[in-house]
């Protein structure tokens, strides 16, 4: 039925979006900045996957974590060369605090999509899927094999992902300086380290969805614009710093355009999101799930 | 305490539009020897971005209110002027006051809803906004000719008299921003950007001023966009790109945020470094960026902030002293 | 020792003196200035094509002595595929560079800046790939059109459609002013001539990346044909999703290209299976018949990229030999002169000899008859040679020739 296989294709939709997004709404949480080179995390995590695996001819499985390692590698550089001074030198500019990090990290994304084009080219590349089967069914739904993986991996990541930050040591760090940077620093947390913790996972995360959809989306060095740009209509959707927030928004948002697309209008896809914004805002503006902003 | 605080920031005002009237003397006095006109468009354009970064540094270095939408505002403008001459064939003196009062409008309503909330909130949110009013002018086709641009009358017909009209824009935005920030608006803004709390606390209608501030910005970058749509006949939606946001983003900051003078400096420089970059080939671009991060990273308070602490500050301390 | 180096530099200088016979003598090069988009978010992948046919032209005009004696250089400026930035770069190479005209323009939107400046500077200016019709019915008399045209192909599908005998039609069309342009010529002419068939044409976002929903909604009501209009990389994750879904090509429907993708070199790398049995309006396929110059250009292209050319490869190697047939006949590098040859002359271009019409609108200053084929892919990683050629130029199709999958 239609409406059933648009509901499940939204779901899987949403399922990426969400993980390009927790990544983005971590580092709003406890930075409370805005990282403009996120979808250039993405990108380079596909590059790398796509290069390694159909460049040095290794299985797909082994290219995936390599692709993670490279997100991890430039989430750490980024936080530790550029976005350290932000907050080492705290008193003196408060107010270029927002200002600094979207001109560094635009900067950084600027310099990603150009070098890539200069150093591997321009051409559209597929990568290798994790499994070939073009059609898969599942009861009533048809597939690809590839997919039905990543939606798989996915669900995994962000279960690992939340259990990680609920439970474990580093999680409940990171979420204390999320809530209050000074008093956690009082109570002994390396809050620059939890930072940097933060941005390792978030390139971690951007990078992997890169390389799960690089054999559905065709990778050029501009490929990470327009999953960056849902991850900042999802993160105010469901709320700044709230991961659950995030990922109910992203599913959310996956629906709604499936459903829109067709029954609406298709070109008008991304205005779904916008709509679903602006009501938000209106009636719930810390988002769905997120804690109250500071109104006026 | 407050008398010696009121000469500290006209005084820094002061010297700010003094530099920034010497620097469009001597844009003015530019075509007297520089004949290419390859090279007075380089300058129309940095104008244009000129005028747009003086909008968005009222907006997010005076105010401290970090909109990312500054590009998306002036396409706007730009498509206001253009629309109304290609549906309803209005005449220029119409459509180019439209390309101010129509992003003043929409900057009131977005404002409304966007400026109750604190920092990140409004930037992601004008981000969102300025790219979905991007899409919509891309994909409403029959209404504005989506990717093919729309055309837009011409003003004059010489090169020389565009550059001065500019120039006039530029110099008509600078003072009236000179003038804004000397009332007690200028003042509430900063208090707002350095400290929103205590400025409400202080009895300080935040929002409203907060408002004010943001349909100022958007009416200029508006401005900006429209005029730049009759110099080159043409606008399309890649004049609202994130990429065009981020340049504005960077020659403010690489000029110096929050001052009157940075926008000027910082569009100048940057847009003429990237055309005189074109001859470096296809890596011009990458150049680009890296400078616009060591710049970021080490050069943080803009070049005027440099130059200011070399000056200004010496001056500053022996007035107070005495 | 002494002598064994004495002897080679001796042979060294004797290579280059003999070298330099049969080249252009060196004298002042004739500039031609070419804007195209070498870095996002332009289609660099267009750009890059488009400048090696434009290199491979100009270096045979080059080593057959040039053009009045004088070498051929071309000058690149990167348009990012942004119209004010190609308005910049076209005015630098007017003003500053001092070009005889101005070529290379492949994306409409940047191509319709262009003519704007070049209109006001009187340059002739040679539109290498740019479909939209605007650019023909400003009229402008210094802009020249050896590409293809929108009309063009939407006529030579319809003939296609009609003669498959099929019943119903969805077009998808990108949300450019090429692909909705496209669609609605087609759907015009349809309803003149065939006006039986069931057409309608659905717009998608040329930056999405994911087509399910509308794959979706076809896999529940299935078309007969599915037509593209559409352009890489969004074409292309649109024909993979379309058969992952079992949609098309299938049994029940066909997949009929008119964007020409299949002829860009990282076709079938990015598609896979999912372009097997593909029916594509072509501009180049080898199978074509085409003058000497064409096929040295076809070899020339091989020889350097170990791939075959395509029909951007043509379009700009057309776009140079005109400019510098021009110059040969009006014995001018002068604009004004310039103008008045490509106006009046008949030219020998690498896809045969045309004339630009001078009839008002649409085709104004166009090659009016590019010679086109359509073939169908029958095997994957299938190379040109080796498709079925079901219409050859001039003819009508042959529909006996199609092959449909067995489910």
């Amino acid at each position: 039925m239609l409406q059933l296989d648009l509901l499940v294709t939204g779901l899987i939709t949403g399922l990426y979006y969400a993980l390009m997004a927790v990544g983005l709404t971590m580092i709003f949480g406890i930075l409370k900045i805005v990282n403009f080179a996120h979808g250039e995390f993405y990108m380079i995590g596909a590059y790398t996957y796509t290069l390694i695996a159909v460049g040095l001819g290794v299985s797909p499985w082994l290219a995936l974590p390599v692709a993670a390692v490279a997100g991890a590698f430039i989430g750490w550089a980024t936080e530790r060369l550029l976005m350290r001074p932000m907050y080492s030198g705290y008193g003196s500019w408060r107010f270029m605090k927002d200002e600094y990090a979207v001109v560094v990290t635009f900067g950084l994304s600027l310099l990603l999509i150009n070098l890539v084009n200069r150093i591997v080219g321009p051409y559209p590349m597929l990568g290798p899927a994790l499994w070939d089967a073009q059609r898969v069914a599942i009861g009533p739904f048809l597939m690809s094999g590839q997919k039905l993986i990543t939606s798989g991996l996915a669900i995994l990541l962000l279960v690992g992902l939340a259990l990680f930050i609920k439970y474990s040591l580093w999680g409940r760090q990171i979420q204390a300086v999320a809530q209050n940077r000074f008093g956690a620093s009082i109570a002994g947390i390396n809050s620059a380290r939890a930072s940097n913790l933060v941005f390792v996972a978030s390139g971690v995360l951007a990078a992997t969805s890169g390389a799960l959809l690089a054999p559905v989306i065709n990778l050029d060095p501009a490929v990470g614009i327009f999953p960056a740009v849902k991850s900042y209509v999802i993160v105010v959707i469901g709320g700044m710093g709230s991961i659950p927030g995030s990922i109910f928004a992203a599913l959310l948002l996956g629906v709604i355009e499936s459903f829109g697309a067709v029954y609406l209008s298709y070109s008008y896809r991304d205005a779904y999101g916008l709509i679903l914004l602006i009501l938000i805002l209106v009636f719930r503006p810390q988002g769905l799930f997120g804690e109250r902003a500071r109104e006026v | 305490m407050v008398h010696e605080h009121s000469n500290l920031h006209s005084s820094k005002l002061r010297s700010e539009i003094r530099l920034s009237l010497a620097i469009l003397l001597l844009l003015a006095l530019v075509p007297l020897g520089v004949q290419s006109p390859y090279w007075l468009g380089v300058l129309i354009v940095s104008m244009y971005f000129a005028i747009v970064t003086s909008g968005w540094n009222l907006l997010a270095g005076c105010a401290g209110q970090f909109s990312l939408a500054p590009a998306p505002f002036a396409m706007l403008g730009g498509y206001a002027t253009g629309l109304f001459a290609y549906h309803l064939h209005a005449p220029l003196w119409i459509g180019l006051p439209t390309a101010i009062v129509i992003p003043a409008l929409v900057g009131l309503a977005l404002g409304r809803i966007v400026l109750r909330l604190s920092g990140v909130y409004l930037a992601l949110t004008t981000l969102s906004f300025g790219e979905i009013l991007r899409v919509v002018v891309y994909n409403s086709i029959d209404f504005t000719r989506g990717d093919q641009g729309l055309n837009v009358p011409g003003l004059v017909e010489s090169r020389v008299a565009y550059y001065y009209i500019f120039l006039a824009a530029l110099a008509a935005v600078v003072v009236l921003l000179y003038y804004l920030l000397r009332l007690p608006l200028g003042r509430f803004l900063q208090a707002i950007r350095d400290d929103e709390l205590g400025a409400a606390s202080r009895g300080i209608d935040v929002v409203r001023y907060k408002t004010v501030a943001f349909v100022i910005s958007c009416a200029i970058c508006g401005l900006g966009g429209g005029l730049y749509g009759t110099f080159a006949q043409l606008v399309s939606p890649e004049l609202g790109l994130i990429q065009s946001t981020g340049l504005v983003i960077a020659m403010a900051m690489i000029g110096g945020m929050g001052t009157l003078v940075g926008p000027l400096i910082g569009a100048l420089l940057v847009y003429t470094a990237s055309e005189l970059l074109r001859s470096v080939g296809n890596i011009q671009m990458i150049v680009f960026a890296v400078l616009v991060i060591v710049f970021a990273r080490f050069f943080q308070e803009g070049l005027w902030g440099l130059v200011r602490h070399v000056f200004v500050r010496p001056r500053a301390a022996r007035e107070t002293a005495s | 020792m002494r002598q064994l180096r004495f002897v080679l530099a001796t042979a060294a200088a004797a290579m280059l003196g003999f070298s330099g016979v049969g080249h252009a003598a060196s004298q002042d090069p004739i500039l031609i200035g070419v804007s195209l988009t070498q870095s996002p978010p332009g289609s660099v992948v267009q750009g890059t094509e488009v400048k090696h046919g434009l290199d491979i032209m100009a270096k045979m005009i080059n080593d057959k002595g040039g053009v009045l004696g004088r070498p051929l250089k071309l000058l690149y400026e990167d348009d990012q595929g942004i119209p004010e930035k190609g308005r910049a770069a076209v005015e630098k190479l007017i003003t500053t560079n001092k070009v005889v005209a101005i070529a290379g323009g492949h994306q409409s939107s940047v191509c319709l800046a262009e003519i704007e400046v070049v209109h006001r500077y009187k340059v002739p200016y040679i539109d290498t790939n740019c479909w939209s019709d605007d650019i023909r019915t400003k009229g402008y008399p210094e802009v020249f059109n050896p590409a293809n045209y929108n009309t063009h192909v939407a006529t030579a599908m319809a003939e296609t459609i009609a003669a498959m005998k099929v019943k119903s039609v969805v077009a998808l069309a990108e949300n450019t002013d090429y692909g909705i342009g496209q669609a609605k010529v087609l759907g015009k002419l349809l309803a003149e001539h065939s006006p039986n068939i069931k057409y309608k044409y659905l717009t998608l976002d040329r930056a999405s990346k994911d087509f399910t929903p509308t794959v979706l909604a076809l896999r529940a009501d299935p078309p007969d044909m599915v037509a593209n209009m559409a352009l890489p990389p969004a074409a292309y994750i649109m024909m993979n999703q379309l058969y992952q879904q079992g949609v098309a090509p299938s049994k029940k429907t066909w997949f009929y290209d008119g964007g020409g993708i299949s002829d860009y070199p990282d076709f079938w790398q990015n598609v896979k299976d999912a372009g097997k049995y593909m029916i594509s309006f072509g501009l180049y396929h080898p199978g074509m018949p085409m003058p000497q110059i064409g096929k040295d250009v076809a070899k020339a292209y091989e020889d350097q990229f170990k791939h075959g050319p395509n029909r951007l490869t043509f379009q700009a190697a057309d776009s140079i030999l005109v400019i510098a047939q021009a110059i040969e006949m009006a014995k001018s590098t002068d604009h004004a002169a310039i103008i008045k040859a490509l106006q009046t002359g008949t030219f020998k271009g690498v896809r045969g000899e045309f004339k630009f019409s001078e009839k008002p609108g649409i085709t104004f200053q166009q090659w009016v008859d590019i010679p086109y084929v359509t073939y169908q892919i029958t095997a994957v990683d299938q190379p040109l040679a080796k498709t079925v050629l079901v219409q050859a130029p001039g003819q009508p199709i042959d529909v006996s020739k199609l092959q449909q999958p067995a489910n």
